[in-house]
């Protein structure tokens, strides 16, 4: 169990025309399973790799329990990772996969066998002990790779977008899986993954990255509900929020949002957060699921209407989705609407818009406009 | 119909593979068939199948000739060479596939470099260095040329296999607690197990029909190899045919052997990556 301490951590590979990774700061709390969320390429592997130990830092430090880990190498550091690939050795067999980082402390042989038999009951393993890897499926090659870092019981749990290898269904049941391990095992545990849906539900916290550089940290939900800026409010959904160009403007005594011919009320900004913006440009941000085909019971009074032409109608079974322009050749939007749909591609639709739910961004520098002043 | 079509469409290929056998398989049933036959035998008939099956002559090679001698100094000098190339060669490979360090590309052509330069190029200087070190003339300075001869090819074919497998597996023994050395010898060494069988044997051929080298470097009967004792009976006015047939069939014995253990796993080394 242990606290993570990343300060202004940087990484300049050689030959690389600008950092991989700048300035990153974060705290990963005792227990706490942080969850590195970003696109390929934003450095969140690089940052994982660094606390590791696999890769020097360029400048920044890494500490666990406030001891700078910059100069101890990765063997000495007590982190256990998992990798994508899941990196088995496959020489061994499961058992003496799980063994190794255990011979090399010393523990004495019966003991190691105690411990290893633990973990191989608990992930369902124990008939597979005896194998070698090649000899696995994809599901089970991943327990034991998980199998691997638990039975050290190290400080810190890294994993590297470990469940990229696996087909869908595998993936929602390992990921279940790696929850109640954490949960039950308490141990500091930092995620890298490029998965919005693994980073909402497996997270106590999410950082955001992009472009090596921190884009936002907190909760999931809260995350969700409130992106710093367009990146975030694009990376986070599916579909992504509907960005929209818009100029702020006054209406009597109250600030709209105006585009196309619409003005939209803005009940979720307070009036003098909104002034500095009046009269120039914000892009709006709507989430699919804030649209709806016909207002939802007790929203009637707050929904604001909107005249679209549908493009396209994509029944998904649960819901649908709905590609749509603004009136007649506007921009285009994204609608998530309910399964059962009279609408039809072609046509005219009323789509109902909840503007307490409405997002504003600065256009230039893309963060979002503070709700309160 | 089909089946006579599919037979047709391969016989140019058993036609080829018929030929190739008989250019490769029979000067060595030759060899193995004059091997068996006395020198007079032969020169009265070269290529009639022995009449009577001399083994005698094999005895006859190895004590009366000291074929037991050169068999053991070549045992000696390739086992010993053999194990130091895979040793060394392997540590260096593994270095030059998995770091990155500062002159790695020249330390790299520098080591490869050697496969282009022949042995007729060295030969005279490496006669004089091995003479400045009282080497000269010893199984152990021979030990040391073959090493250096064998090292680049070595080095070549392992740092191709060990380029290929993946850093997450060294990374994941580093994070299990593992140092360099230990990580070579634990997972780099048993994984790499198919591309050092194909150096071993490869070594092992080449250096055990080593004859440059040897005749130029050892001068002592009792220090010589099996291929400068097969010299032995081509003397200045006879040609003992017999007798030479009959120690190549001793000197090739341990090859076959050699190949026939290992050339499963050598064709996995040497094709090892062609295919995921």
């Amino acid at each position: 169990m242990a606290t993570v301490s990343i300060d202004k951590l940087s990484k300049h590979y050689a030959g690389g025309s600008e950092p991989a990774v700048k300035a990153v700061s974060l705290t990963v709390a005792d227990g706490e399973f942080m969850v590195l969320l970003g696109p390929s390429g934003c450095g969140k592997s690089s940052v994982l790799r660094m606390i590791a130990g696999l890769e020097p830092i360029t400048s920044g430090t890494v500490a666990i329990d406030g001891r700078p880990m910059n100069q101890v190498p990765a063997k000495d550091r007590d982190i256990a990772m998992v990798f994508q690939s899941y990196a088995l050795y496959p020489h061994m067999t499961v058992h003496a996969n799980l063994a190794f980082g255990l011979r090399r402390r010393r523990v004495p042989g019966a003991e190691i066998d105690r411990r290893v038999r633990g973990v191989a009951e608990k992930l369902g393993l124990t008939p597979f002990l005896v194998r070698k890897p090649h000899a696995l499926s994809g599901g089970q090659r991943q327990r034991v790779a998980l199998g691997r870092a638990i039975v050290r019981d190290p400080k810190v749990f890294l994993f590297d977008e470990p469940l990229s290898n696996l087909d869908a269904a595998l993936r929602v049941s390992t990921r279940n899986e790696l929850i109640k391990q954490q949960h039950e095992l308490g141990t500091t545990t930092i995620y890298v993954t490029h998965d919005q849906v693994e980073a909402m539900t497996m997270g106590d916290r999410i950082c955001i990255m992009n472009k090596g550089e921190v884009v936002q940290i907190g909760k999931p939900l809260e995350v969700y509900r409130n992106p710093a800026d367009a990146f975030v409010a694009r990376f986070l959904g599916n579909p992504p929020m509907n960005l929209l160009p818009a100029r702020l403007e006054v209406a009597g005594d109250r600030v709209v949002a105006r585009f196309a011919d619409l003005a939209l009320d803005l009940p979720g900004y307070a009036l003098p957060a909104l002034k500095p913006h009046v009269g120039g440009a914000v892009t709006l941000g709507i989430r699919p699921e804030d649209l709806y085909e016909a207002p939802p019971p007790g929203m009637a009074t707050r929904t604001q209407p909107i005249e679209t032409r549908v493009v396209a109608v994509e029944p998904l079974g649960a819901e649908t989705l709905l590609m749509l322009t603004i009136g007649d050749s506007g921009p285009e939007i994204i609608a998530r609407i309910g399964r059962d749909t009279g609408l039809r591609s072609g046509g005219g639709a009323s789509i109902a818009v909840d503007p307490q739910a409405l997002h504003l961004f600065d256009p230039t520098t893309t963060k979002a406009i503070p709700r309160t002043a | 119909m089909r089946l006579w079509l599919n037979h047709l469409r391969r016989t140019p290929l058993v036609l080829f593979l018929i030929l190739y056998t008989i250019v490769a398989g029979g000067p060595f049933l030759w060899v193995m068939s004059m091997s068996l036959r006395t020198t007079p035998e032969i020169f009265d008939n070269p290529y009639a199948l022995p009449v009577k099956l001399h083994w005698e002559k094999f005895a006859n090679a190895w004590f009366n000739s000291n074929y037991g001698t050169y068999f053991w100094n070549s045992i000696i000098v390739v086992v010993a060479a053999v194990a130091l190339l895979t040793l060394i060669g392997a540590m260096a490979a593994h270095c030059l596939a998995r770091y990155r360090f500062r002159g790695s590309r020249l330390v790299r052509f520098v080591i490869l470099s050697g496969m282009i330069l022949p042995p007729q190029l060295l030969i005279l200087s490496l006669f004089q260095i091995l003479l400045d070190y009282g080497l000269y003339n010893s199984l152990f300075g021979l030990i040391i040329v073959y090493v250096a001869s064998q090292l680049a090819m070595t080095v070549y074919i392992l740092e191709g296999f060990f380029a290929q497998l993946p850093q997450d597996l060294f990374d994941a023994a580093r994070m299990d607690g593992y140092a360099d050395f230990e990580i070579f010898w634990r997972i780099t060494l048993p994984i790499g197990i198919p591309a050092i069988f194909t150096t071993v044997t490869l070594n092992f051929i080449i250096l055990w029909n080593e004859y440059l080298y040897a005749v130029v470097l050892l001068t002592d009967d009792d220090k010589r190899t099996l291929p400068l004792g097969i010299m032995h009976f081509m003397g200045g006015h006879q040609l003992d045919v017999g007798m030479i047939a009959t120690g190549l069939m001793i000197a090739i014995a341990p090859v076959i052997l050699l190949y026939a253990l290992f050339s499963e796993t050598m064709i996995k080394g040497m094709t090892a990556g062609a295919v995921r």
